[in-house]
C-alpha cells in the first residue's frame, strides 16, 4: 500500500484547488460575457431575441446544475459527441453563470428609476445613448455587490463537476480520501480550501454593499 | 403661425379617455399655464407634447416638427424633442454625473458639440440659474431647489424652443419654492416660450399670458388669467377657483 504524508495530501489538493480556481475564472469570465449578450437580448426591443433570452434564463435557473452537466456530458455523447469532462464542466458552468448574471443584471437595470429614462428621452437621446450614458452606469453600480456575491456561488458550484469526473478540488479530495482512509482529515482540508477561496469574495461583496448603502 | 399647436388630441389609458380632443395653440414667447383638478389630464397633455406618452388621435406640431398617430418613430420623436425641453416635479438629475456633466451630456451625445462648446454652454446656463459655482458638485450635494435649477439649466442647454414644466415646485420645501419660481419668472421675462402646470396660482396669474383650465380631458375654459379669475365663464372653473381658498 502506498502511504500518503500530509504533504502529499496538501500538494494534491492544491492542484485540485488550482483547477477549481481556473474553472471558476473561466466560467465567470465567459459566463459574464455571455450574460451580457443575454441581458441585452432580454431587455431589448426585439421580440424573438427577448423570448430566447427569457427561455435561456428560465431553463438554466429552473433546473439543477447537476442535471445540466449530466445532460451536456452524457446527452451529447449519445449523439456521438464525446466531450471531455473539463469541457463539459466549463461549458455547463458558463451557461449556468450566464443565465444567473443576466437575471441579476436585468434587476439592476430595472432598478434605475423610470425618471432617468424620461429625463434622458426628453433630451432627445436615443435608446443606445440612454443606455450607455445614463442607465448602464447607474445599473453597474448597483450590480457590483450582487455580482461579486454570485462569484462565490460559482466557486462552490464547481464542486458539482466532480460528478462527471473533472478532477477539481472535490474530486481530488474524494480520491485522496479513498486512498488514505482519512476522509475526515481530507474533507476538512477540502472545506478549508473552499473557504479560503470564497471568504475574501463574500467579504468583499459585503463591504461593497455597505459602501453602496452609505453612499445613498 | 403658432410655435406649438395641437389638434384633435386624444389619449386613452385602456378604457380611460384621458384627453378628449385637445386643440391648443401657443405663440412664440407666450407663457401658458394649465390648471385643473387632479386627474383632469394636465400632466398627460404635457407629456404627449414631447412624445413621452403616445397619442391615439390628433397632431402635434412644434416649430415645424410634426408628430401624429402614424408618424411617431424614434427619429420623429427625437426631432420633436430637440425643440422641447422638459422639467419634472422630481428633478430627475443624473446622480452619477456632476452638475456640469448633467448639463453637458445631451449637447455632447445628441448635438455632438466639442468639449469647449459644451462647457461654455453649460457654464452659461448654470450662471443663468445662479449656480455657476456648482459646476463640479454632484446632485446629492445640492438642495432640492438647486437641483431643480440644474434641471432647468440642463433643459436650456439644448436651446429648446419651448420649455414644459410639470409642477416643478411641488416636491420642494416651501422655503425653496421661490428660488425656482424666480428662475422661471426671469425666463418668461426673457421671452422664453413656456407651458407649465402649477398649483402656485398667484405665480400663474402674475406670469401667464394665457390660462388653460382643463376639466375631464378637455380645455374647458381658456383666456387671459386676470380676466378669467375676475369673471369665470363656466361654473366648473368658478368652482375650481372657489376650492383654491
Ligand atoms: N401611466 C398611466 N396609466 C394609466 N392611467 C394613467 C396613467 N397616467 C395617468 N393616468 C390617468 O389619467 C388621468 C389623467 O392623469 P394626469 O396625470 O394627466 O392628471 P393631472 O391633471 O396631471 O393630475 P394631478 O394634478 O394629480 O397631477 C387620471 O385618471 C390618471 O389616473
Ligand atoms: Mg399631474
Amino acid at each position: 500500500m502506498i502511504s500518503f504524508s500530509l504533504w502529499d495530501i496538501v500538494r494534491n489538493l492544491a492542484i485540485g484547488g488550482a483547477l477549481t480556481l481556473l474553472l471558476s475564472l473561466v466560467a465567470f469570465v465567459l459566463g459574464g460575457a455571455a450574460g451580457l449578450l443575454v441581458l441585452f437580448a432580454r431587455i431589448g426591443k426585439w421580440r424573438v431575441p427577448r423570448a430566447m433570452a427569457q427561455m435561456h434564463i428560465e431553463l438554466f435557473q429552473g433546473t439543477p446544475l447537476l442535471l445540466q452537466l449530466f445532460t451536456l456530458f452524457f446527452g451529447l455523447s449519445l449523439f456521438g459527441l464525446d466531450m471531455p469532462a473539463w469541457l463539459a464542466a466549463a461549458l455547463g458552468l458558463t451557461l449556468f453563470t450566464s443565465a444567473f448574471l443576466a437575471e441579476i443584471w436585468r434587476g439592476c437595470v430595472e432598478a434605475v428609476p423610470k425618471g432617468q429614462w424620461e429625463a434622458s428621452a426628453c433630451l432627445a437621446m436615443s435608446y443606445g445613448e440612454q443606455m450607455r450614458h445614463v442607465i448602464l452606469p447607474q445599473a453597474m453600480r448597483l450590480a457590483v455587490a450582487p455580482t461579486v456575491g454570485f462569484a462565490v456561488q460559482v466557486v462552490k458550484g464547481t464542486a458539482v463537476t466532480s460528478i462527471i469526473g473533472f478532477a477539481e478540488l472535490t474530486k481530488t479530495g474524494s480520491m485522496i480520501a479513498n486512498a488514505t482512509f482519512q476522509p475526515f482529515l481530507v474533507y476538512s482540508l477540502v472545506a478549508l480550501a473552499y473557504f479560503v477561496l470564497c471568504y475574501p469574495l463574500s467579504h468583499y461583496a459585503q463591504s461593497l454593499e455597505r459602501k453602496l448603502h452609505a453612499a445613498r | 403661425m403658432p410655435l406649438v399647436s395641437t389638434n384633435r388630441l386624444h389619449k386613452f389609458y385602456g378604457k380611460n379617455h384621458v384627453l378628449r380632443g385637445i386643440k391648443l395653440d401657443v405663440e412664440e414667447g407666450e407663457v401658458v399655464t394649465i390648471v385643473g383638478r387632479s386627474g383632469s389630464g394636465k400632466s398627460t397633455l404635457l407629456r404627449t407634447l414631447n412624445g413621452l406618452e403616445s397619442i391615439d388621435d390628433g397632431v402635434i406640431e412644434v416649430d415645424g416638427a410634426r408628430l401624429d398617430v402614424d408618424h411617431a418613430d424614434g427619429d420623429t420623436l427625437r426631432a420633436l424633442r430637440q425643440k422641447i425641453g422638459m422639467v419634472f416635479q422630481q428633478f430627475n438629475l443624473f446622480p452619477h454625473l456632476s452638475v456640469g456633466q448633467n448639463v453637458m451630456l445631451a449637447p455632447q451625445v445628441v448635438k455632438k458639440m466639442t468639449n469647449a462648446e459644451r462647457e461654455g454652454i453649460a457654464r452659461d446656463m448654470l450662471s443663468r440659474v445662479g449656480l455657476a459655482e456648482k459646476f463640479d458638485a454632484f446632485p446629492d450635494q445640492l438642495s432640492g431647489g438647486q437641483q431643480q435649477r440644474v434641471a432647468i439649466a440642463r433643459a436650456l442647454a439644448m436651446s429648446p424652443k419651448v420649455l414644459l414644466c410639470d409642477e416643478i415646485t411641488s416636491a420642494l420645501d416651501p422655503e425653496l419654492v421661490n428660488e425656482v419660481l424666480n428662475v422661471v419668472r426671469r425666463l418668461a421675462a426673457e421671452g422664453m416660450t413656456l407651458i407649465m402646470v402649477t398649483h402656485e396660482m398667484r405665480f400663474a396669474r402674475e406670469v401667464s399670458d394665457k390660462l388653460v383650465f382643463m376639466h375631464e380631458g378637455r380645455i374647458h375654459e381658456t383666456g387671459h388669467p386676470q380676466e378669467m379669475f375676475a369673471r369665470p365663464a363656466t361654473p366648473e372653473f368658478a368652482n375650481f377657483i372657489g376650492s383654491l381658498n
